[in-house]
């Protein structure tokens, strides 16, 4: 039997992030953006959706003068990440 | 405006994705190793250079040398502050790297703490210590070094594979190897000498090699520069 796809997840923007963040233990909003190729505006709504939905933590700070916006995932996005993924191969390789 | 995927494109593009980290090493990583590369090479040189040049009674306060380097840490300090200014995303793998590097410092401290402490304060009110015999107050400094290297070794070797960068590897195996070496040598006349001077050449192979070679080839293993 096929699983349902976490929408949140089945979005191109939303799986590029979530994909950097869980090989990585922080990434800045700049890298993701370079990476992702997505528009700064576009970038942000997709994040604040994962970070509402409480896959990710989001921490506004400063290094030196320039404000910087670290991202990571949350132990609730590993875990949805997780089920997405066996949700995929369960429809890639049925049993 | 949201793209959705099919479910083969929504696992390349999570393949895709993880591996933009993938064999990160943090921009600048290359400016620390290359710091106490030059460090320990220039210390245990200048050692060398003293033990073999001052009067007999005196040639061991070459090692008060050493004292200086705690006035480096400022300066890794500020050096690891601006490389986590620079860099913009950290892996797993960077993150473990820093435990093990940090873990390497505590071992280096306690040992070096617990021996100073040893042979400056208990081992000078020890009955243990008789006249003529005073010698064994500084006894376990013969192994310092060769325990050293063996900390080096480990840590270069870990970091090596983590990052999958050779050189750092190779410096690695050479640091444990002249370890070993060095356990041969401890009843030879010259002994600390001979110690500064493997320290010297394990620093150059181990920190200064590796340290030059991962600046040529930042473009290709560090992320995001």
């Amino acid at each position: 039997m096929f699983k349902d796809l976490d929408p949140l997840l089945h979005s191109q923007l939303r799986l590029a992030v979530i994909s950097i963040l869980i090989g990585s233990e922080e990434a800045d909003f700049v890298f993701i953006r370079e990476k992702t190729n997505a528009t700064a505006g576009n970038l942000s709504v997709q994040i604040e959706k994962l970070r509402e939905a409480g896959y990710i933590s989001v921490e506004k700070s400063f290094r030196g003068k320039m404000p910087r916006t670290t991202c990571r995932i949350t132990p609730a996005g590993i875990s949805a990440f997780e089920k997405y993924v066996a949700a995929l191969n369960s429809y890639l390789r049925p049993k | 405006m949201e793209n959705l995927l099919t479910e083969k494109e929504s696992l390349d593009l999570i393949g895709q994705m993880i591996n933009t980290a993938k064999n990160n090493l943090q921009k600048g990583t290359a400016k620390i190793i290359l710091f106490w590369g030059y460090l320990v090479a220039g210390f245990s040189l200048a050692t060398w250079v003293l033990l073999e040049n001052l009067p007999h009674e005196t040639r061991y306060h070459a090692f008060y040398l050493w004292f200086l380097m705690v006035a480096a840490y400022p300066f890794h300090y500020m050096l690891v502050k601006k490389i986590d200014r620079e860099n913009r995303v950290r892996t797993y793998i960077d993150g473990l790297m820093n435990r093990v590097w940090i873990g390497f410092t505590i071992s280096i401290l306690v040992v070096v703490s617990g021996m100073l402490i040893d042979s400056l304060i208990v081992n000078t009110v020890a009955e243990a210590v008789k006249p003529g015999h005073e010698f064994v107050r500084w006894f376990h400094w013969l192994l310092l070094v060769p325990f050293m290297l063996c900390l080096y070794g480990f840590a270069l070797f870990v970091s090596g594979k983590a990052y999958e960068f050779k050189p750092l590897t190779l410096g690695g195996i050479f640091c444990f190897a002249a370890s070993f070496v060095l356990l041969f040598s401890l009843h030879k006349t010259g002994v600390y000498g001979v110690q500064m001077f493997a320290l010297f050449i394990s620093a150059v192979a181990g920190f200064v090699i590796p340290g030059h070679l991962l600046n040529r080839k930042e473009k290709k293993y560090v992320q995001g520069s």
